[in-house]
């Protein structure tokens, strides 16, 4: 017979049976076997047992939240467990917050899949869904059985190594991933537009494969006093020294690099064996003969003369953004931000291509 | 227009003294079909390799898939290309069904091309490994590009359209074992029934991203970045008027054989009179400035709306920049009141977190997914390479790469490999084909 896997699971004050809101400021602590709610849950998993449950109350957590996840990690660092669950949290925004936070931190620290549960309302969604596995819950305490049981059969499956059948078929909260599978049915792309068209001329309900999400917007940043700035050039059009010495993708970038131009008036082309682009998501030959078109040095270099800046940065970064996945081009970026911090740059000339 | 396409199953091909078609088999006297290729002066190595599903073979770098055809009234099978202009989409032809000619360079890749699997897990990830595939495999002296990570690939390709026109011939006087009729009658001319159905334009952007000439998709030879939306009978792309480009990643790419086979026109044809009422093909482009963008788009806003669609359906082959041509397409289609359904692939990633197009809009409300170009792929070694294996990560191949901090690079000494959906030649098939989707996890 196989060993029973293990689980641990996270409860606030009232669930873990210490108090109603009078124990809400409990520290945590961390107690072996199953306590109140946590019966259900034990009772729920095949093959898996709760061998601890951590317990803390919701206002602790709320005010003194890195010393009760330091407390928690702490306890948990010389436990054995395969899977980690907190709540379920209902509609309970404190309690909601701090499944978020715990399981979260313990995803972070011991890598190992983690399972709540809470009320679409419970502002814990929001902060927490692209970080943990949240269930879609009831919005009180009647809902106990049911929204245990969700986060139980998930449970058994990731334990079990069974196919995750995406976030509507399991019942959690979307995270944010999407990826592509094969279709079991083996409907054609061909039949399913056609009948998504002839839904939607009869105005018949029909769900787009691709929801349209929220897009992540920058504000525009406020203008700056030019006299005096220090201004730095960044292309995501694959302008690089012609060895392309960083190795840069030419498409889908996960790499950036850093090239001088110092006492550079403008940047010298291809057959110079200057610079050249790297790009794949356009015609070359252009940016080939004149890499100042897409790396406006020279035009800088006028606008630095005439003094209408201070100064042009020495180096000038560049990747390319063909393909790049938009997750790819945050972390590039934030990367390149510390260097231009450190450089005391005030401000950035950004170009495609 | 009435098209009739007579089939002729291949169900094994091999190479022998005569070519010839029987039973199901095809055989290709090897000497007479490379002379074909040879006609271009700057094919300078050439050869053709046979595989059938089930082998297990590699082919890359794969630069095009044809289908053989021959039309039977005397003009060519793929006007522009193996012969002068002629109209295409009337008439008859026969094919060489369950088969593709692929244009597989010996050595050298290029940005577009892809990689097929003929078994295994790379298998399910492209149509082309369940087809007996005839590659010809050759060299061009076309050194002015052969270290371009672009590739016009001129002389292979055309080589290919020789081919499969030639081995298309070989079926001319034979019967065909099936039929298959495509006609539809004159817009204005059309049963009253049907033409009280809904009204559907199938709306077309092929790859036309490149200024210069000789990458792009063809339209009766005619490069389409130089083209404005133009209005076209179904019959005309299932009939070889348009040619597959030598630009777009891999996953994303339509090849000639995905026009001549069009999923999505086949079924509008099945619809047709029952459900719908097909009024054609409205072909657009993909061209890079915004101008070109939104002069595209109002043309096809303004041809649909002229033609009375009620509904259409619009698809394009890429993705990144040209998601702005797509979403500004069905934007305007929408604001013109015509109800339309979007076909496409995305980009989010290989871990998923990315936006999926990079331009969206709320208009954009009904879409089908056909697949993730950022998919990692890792798969197994196969006993044979046909073309060269290095080329997919020496060459710059969309989904290939000399080296990662994580992954390593593209080809492993032991012949297995690591990749992105991007190269896996035509796998997303956005022209309807596809049974892949996406999801949220």
């Amino acid at each position: 017979m196989n060993q029973l896997k293990k689980g641990i699971l996270y409860l606030n004050q009232f669930f873990g049976q210490i108090g109603g809101e009078d124990k809400a400021g409990y520290e945590p602590t961390i107690q072996e076997g199953v306590v109140g709610a946590g019966m259900l849950l034990n009772n729920l998993l095949d093959d898996a047992e709760i061998t601890h449950t951590l317990i803390c109350g919701d206002n602790f957590m709320g005010s003194n939240e890195s010393e009760a996840v330091e407390k928690i990690l702490g306890y948990l660092e010389d436990k054995e467990f395969d899977i980690f669950f907190a709540g379920p949290a209902f509609q309970a925004g404190r309690y909601g917050n701090a499944c978020g936070v715990i399981c979260k931190a313990v995803k972070e620290k011991f890598n190992v899949p983690v399972i709540t549960s809470m009320h679409k309302e419970n502002p814990g969604v929001d902060m927490f869904k692209k970080d943990v596995f949240i269930f879609k819950g009831g919005d009180s305490a009647a809902k106990m059985r049911n929204d245990m049981t969700k986060m139980a059969t998930f449970g058994n499956k990731v334990l079990k190594d069974e196919e995750n059948k995406g976030a509507e078929a399991e019942g959690y909260f979307k995270r944010g991933i999407r990826l592509e599978v094969f279709l079991e049915d083996e409907t054609p792309a061909c039949e399913r537009t056609m009948s998504m068209l002839l839904n939607k001329i009869n105005d018949e309900p029909f769900v787009s494969e691709l929801p349209i999400p929220e897009l992540d917007r920058v504000p525009i940043a406020p203008a700056i006093e030019l006299d005096g700035a220090k201004i730095a050039l960044i292309t995501s059009g694959g302008i690089v020294p012609v060895d392309n010495p960083d190795k840069i993708q030419s498409s889908s970038a996960t790499r950036w690099g850093r090239y001088s131009i110092e006492g550079l008036e403008r940047l010298g082309n291809r057959s110079d064996e200057a610079f050249k682009t790297i790009h794949a998501g356009y015609d070359p030959a252009a940016a080939d003969a004149d890499p100042n078109i897409v790396l406006p040095l020279d035009a800088l270099r006028a606008y630095e003369k005439e003094g209408k800046i201070g100064s042009i940065h020495d180096y000038y970064y560049a990747t390319v953004g063909t393909g790049t996945a938009e997750g790819e081009a945050k972390r590039m970026a934030l990367e390149i931000i510390e260097h231009l911090k450190q450089d005391k740059v005030d401000a950035v000339i950004l170009t495609s291509c | 227009m009435k098209l009739e396409i007579g089939n002729f199953n291949v169900k094994n091909v091999m190479f022998g003294k005569t070519s010839s078609f029987k039973d199901g088999t095809l055989i290709i006297n090897k000497e007479d079909a490379l002379a074909i290729v040879f006609e271009d002066e700057h094919i300078t190595e050439a050869d053709i390799v046979l595989t059938k599903p089930g082998d297990s073979v590699r082919i890359v770098p794969v630069k095009e898939a044809i289908e053989p055809r021959f039309r039977l009234n005397g003009g060519p099978t793929f006007p522009g290309v193996t012969g002068k202009i002629e109209r295409v989409g009337e008439g008859k032809a026969v094919a060489l069904k369950n088969c593709s000619v692929l244009a597989v360079g010996k050595h050298w890749g290029s940005f577009g091309d892809g990689l097929i699997d003929m078994s295994g897990e790379g298998a399910k990830y492209t149509i082309f490994s369940k087809l007996n595939n005839i590659c010809l495999v050759a060299d061009t002296d076309e050194a002015f590009e052969r270290h371009e990570q672009q590739k016009k690939n001129h002389a292979l390709r055309w080589a290919a359209h020789r081919l499969a026109e030639y081995l298309g011939s070989i079926v001319k006087d034979m019967t065909p074992e099936e039929t298959e009729t495509y006609a539809l009658d004159p817009i204005t001319k059309r049963k009253e029934e049907t033409k009280k159905l809904p009204s559907v334009v199938f709306v077309m952007q092929p790859q036309s991203q490149i200024e210069e000439l000789g990458f792009n998709v063809l339209n009766y030879g005619w490069d389409t970045n130089r083209m404005l939306p133009t209005f076209m009978h179904p019959n005309e792309i299932l009939d070889g008027a348009m040619i597959g480009a030598s630009y777009m990643c891999a996953s994303s790419k339509w090849s000639t054989y995905d026009f001549q086979n069009c999923p999505m026109i086949k079924t509008l044809y099945r619809e047709h009179g029952k459900t719908v009422n097909f009024l054609g093909i409205i072909m657009s482009n993909l061209n890079v400035s915004l101008e070109q963008k939104e002069r595209a788009a109002m043309f096809v806003q303004q041809m649909a709306t002229s033609l009375g669609a009620d509904a259409a359906i619009v698809t394009e082959e890429g993705y990144g920049n040209t998601d702005a041509d797509f979403i500004e397409c069905i934007k305007l289609l929408e604001e013109a009141g015509i109800k339309t359904v979007g076909m496409v692939n995305e980009c989010t990633g290989s871990d998923g977190t990315s936006q999926p197009l990079a331009a969206l809009d709320v208009a954009a409300d009904a879409i089908v997914s056909c697949g993730n170009v950022s998919t990692l792929l890792e798969l197994p070694a196969m006993e044979t390479v046909i073309g060269e294996l290095e080329s997919l990560m020496r060459d710059g191949l969309s989904g290939g790469w000399e080296d990662d901090d994580e992954l390593g690079p593209s080809v492993r000494e032991d012949g297995s490999i690591i990749m992105a959906n991007d190269s896996m030649f035509c796998g997303d098939s956005v022209l309807g084909q596809s049974i892949k989707t996406m999801k949220e996890f």
